[in-house]
């Protein structure tokens, strides 16, 4: 058997599975787009994609987490139906939720680095409750000051307006995906993590 | 050539490190010195419980699992040493199908592993017919894997790593979740396969399927090889080890082996 | 129903993926300089064309529904002021280009997802990005289009696991946490079981790649591409 095997660059079996884990979890944030669930406090359904990206950063970290969010970017432009409502393409990356979608790697990135202060995992329980939380308001924040600036800058609205059309009905509900991330989290139920 | 010489695994003794101090104490033998050696062209099967460490050993076998002592060799070269030339020449499929395809379609996936080894293109595509109709599913390459049934899948994924044109074809669990037309299909595939020359291993804790056309059966318990023969003298001892045999093999000198409904 | 790949012989599937992504990137950079009744007016025209081109037709726009309300509240909401005169047309009016000219991005956008198989976009990917980031973007896209249905699956089983079990008693976050979990358990029992034969199967930085080439068709829609590429940034600079 001879093959040429010394001009196969080979990915190690750790990044290969860490790669795997990061196409999982893109794959995962876009069927959390499909979930939706009644929010109490306004009219708008909440689906659990910001969950998703604030638990890519938890169990993935500051490297993978933001990896596996750019997948979720890439593979929608691509044709994936992983944006809301199950949409796809490069319109929906330059349209009105560009700011949002944007900015889930960056929030990926921040969680993860609050919560696990480096590049190195460690048991994301082991940060603390407040931490924890801390990590997931900041990283609402960058999601949400990204998202208001693109939808200004792309639907031509002035800073209220943006935060009257694409925050104010929203925003309560990361609350409940903060409460429920913190649940999980504690409750060790992620068994591979 | 496969050959294991002293191969000893355990599980835990990386992974739980930080947990606690006796992490060693705690770590379990899935492979507990096993010297075998798997000679080409032979179709052998190994059984044994879950938890017997089966799957662990025959990981061993293409580096996916690196021995803590002892050492895997793939045709006389150790697998640390040369990881590619080891996966090349061991293709594997694992249990559950769905979870190892990587592509939308059925060639596409075919193709990814020759596409690894960085062949040029037209051999890729020689390549990826030739496994598919080693697997009767020749002309199906633009079929969507979300289509196909659990035995298409699997056959899928032998043709996958058949693709590699490996010098043994190891199966995981091959049959399980199967329906008995589906298992048919499968264990004649890897019956042509067998007599095209490659070695075939299959991994099984149920031995209805395959005992009838096994060289060599090896039993697995607490990660220990506790039989190693042909069927017919290894069967008899493998339903203490909580492997399911054919009933004909349970009372000791049967000289029916395996299935008569197979010509 | 949602917008995806269909299978087909049109002239945008014909069509090389590069120059595809080309097209909505020309595209898209034109709609933003020329957000004027006139240039969106033969954007119109070309967005059409591109989704004709694509075999496609307006139902293929359903897809991006859950767009409509922004697009829409955004005019509202521009236009409408505390005090006289209540509304102003002209706010109201930019807004409203502004929200048109989303549209016409998801159009054109429609056009590529509906003609482009992912093997194609995969491919576009490797011979674009170079070294290990193409690779890593080309494998793990191909992955997400791959595992989006079984997930799917797992998230629609666990959901049902919680409501047969009365789950829909217990309070919003509650829910939300059973069924992530579910979902969190599942991609990474997958994904572990997919890293492994991937390793399996020599998993590369530097395999052969898929076949691209760009054909006489592709031409003179590159051309059409890198032009409204160049008007954007003749108006802009």
């Amino acid at each position: 058997m001879s093959t040429r095997t010394e001009s196969v660059d080979l990915v190690g079996d750790e990044a290969a599975t860490n790669l795997a884990r990061a196409a999982l979890f893109a794959a995962l944030v876009g069927a959390f787009a499909y979930v939706t669930f009644p929010n109490p406090i306004s009219p708008v359904s909440v689906t659990l994609q910001v969950l998703g990206v604030f638990l890519a950063g938890i169990y993935l970290g500051p490297v993978w987490g933001p990896a596996a969010l750019v997948l979720y970017l890439a593979a929608g432009a691509l044709g994936a139906p992983v944006f809301e409502g199950g949409s796809a393409g490069v319109g929906v990356l330059v349209g009105q939720s560009a700011g949002y979608l944007w900015s889930y790697p960056l929030a990926a990135g921040v969680v993860g680095a609050v919560v696990h202060r480096g590049a190195t995992l460690r048991d994301p329980d082991a940060a603390g409750l407040a931490t924890l939380v801390a990590a997931m308001v900041l990283g609402t924040v960058v999601i949400y000051a990204l998202g208001v600036a693109g939808l200004a800058l792309v639907l031509s609205l002035g800073p209220v307006e943006a935060v009257a059309v694409g925050a104010v009905a929203f925003l309560p509900a990361e609350a409940l995906k903060i409460a429920a991330a913190v649940g999980i989290v504690r409750s060790d139920a992620i068994a591979a993590a | 050539m496969i050959t294991l010489e002293d191969v000893t695994c355990r599980y835990g003794a990386h992974d739980r490190g930080e947990d606690d101090g006796d992490a060693i104490d705690d770590s379990v033998l899935a492979v507990d010195d096993v010297t075998l050696s798997v000679p080409d062209g032979e179709f052998l099967v190994v059984a044994g419980a879950n938890g017997s460490g089966k799957t662990t050993l025959v990981r061993t076998f293409n580096g996916l699992v690196r021995p803590d002592s002892g050492t895997v060799s793939v045709n006389g070269t150790p697998v640390s040493e040369d990881l590619v030339a080891a996966r090349a020449a061991v293709g594997m499929t694992f249990q559950d199908p769905r979870d190892q395809l990587v592509s939308a379609t059925v060639g596409g996936d075919v193709a990814f592993g020759p596409e690894n080894l960085g062949l040029p293109r037209e051999e890729i595509d020689r390549r990826v017919e030739a496994a598919l109709d080693a697997v009767d599913m020749a002309g199906r390459g633009d079929d969507r894997i979300t289509t196909l049934s659990g035995g298409e899948r699997q056959r899928v994924a032998i043709a996958g790593a058949l693709a590699m044109e490996p010098d043994h074809l190891v199966c995981d669990e091959p049959f399980t979740g199967l329906d008995e037309p589906a298992r048919e299909s499968v264990l004649t595939r890897l019956r042509e396969r067998h007599a095209g020359g490659t070695g075939v291993v299959v991994v099984t804790h149920d031995l209805r399927d395959v005992v009838g056309f096994a060289d060599r059966v090896v039993g697995l318990d607490d990660g220990r090889i506790v039989v190693d023969g042909p069927p017919s003298e290894a069967v008899p001892t493998l339903s203490d080890i909580g492997v399911r045999v054919p009933a004909g093999f349970d009372a000791a000198g049967d000289d029916h082996a395996g299935r008569s409904d197979e010509p | 129903m949602t917008l995806e790949y269909v299978p087909g012989d049109s002239l945008a599937h014909r069509l090389d993926p590069r120059t595809k992504l080309l097209v909505q990137i020309g595209f898209a950079a034109a709609a933003y300089a020329h957000t004027t009744p006139r240039g969106l007016a033969v954007l119109t025209l070309l967005a059409g064309g591109s989704l004709w081109a694509a075999d496609g037709d307006p139902v293929d726009l359903w897809g991006y529904r859950f767009a409509l309300p922004v697009l829409l509240a955004a005019p509202l909401v521009a236009g409408a002021t505390l005090g006289t005169p209540w509304f102003r047309v002209a706010r109201a009016e930019t807004a409203a280009l502004a929200s048109y000219r989303v549209l016409l991005l998801l159009v054109v956008a429609a056009a590529y997802v509906r003609s482009t198989p992912v093997r194609d976009s995969r491919a576009a990917i490797h011979h674009t990005v170079p070294g290990r980031i193409g690779a890593f973007l080309g494998v793990g896209v191909a992955l997400v289009f791959r595992f989006l249905p079984l997930l799917r699956r797992d998230l629609l089983a666990a959901r049902e696991a919680v409501h047969v079990r009365g789950g829909d008693r217990l309070p919003v976050h509650e829910r939300m946490r059973l069924i992530a979990v579910a979902g969190t358990n599942r991609a990474f029992g997958r994904a572990d079981r997919l890293g492994t034969a991937l390793a399996a199967r020599c998993f590369a930085w530097n395999p052969t790649l898929p076949r691209l080439a760009f054909r006489r068709a592709d031409y003179p829609v590159l051309a059409l591409g890198a032009g409204l590429l160049a008007t954007a940034v003749a108006t802009t600079v």
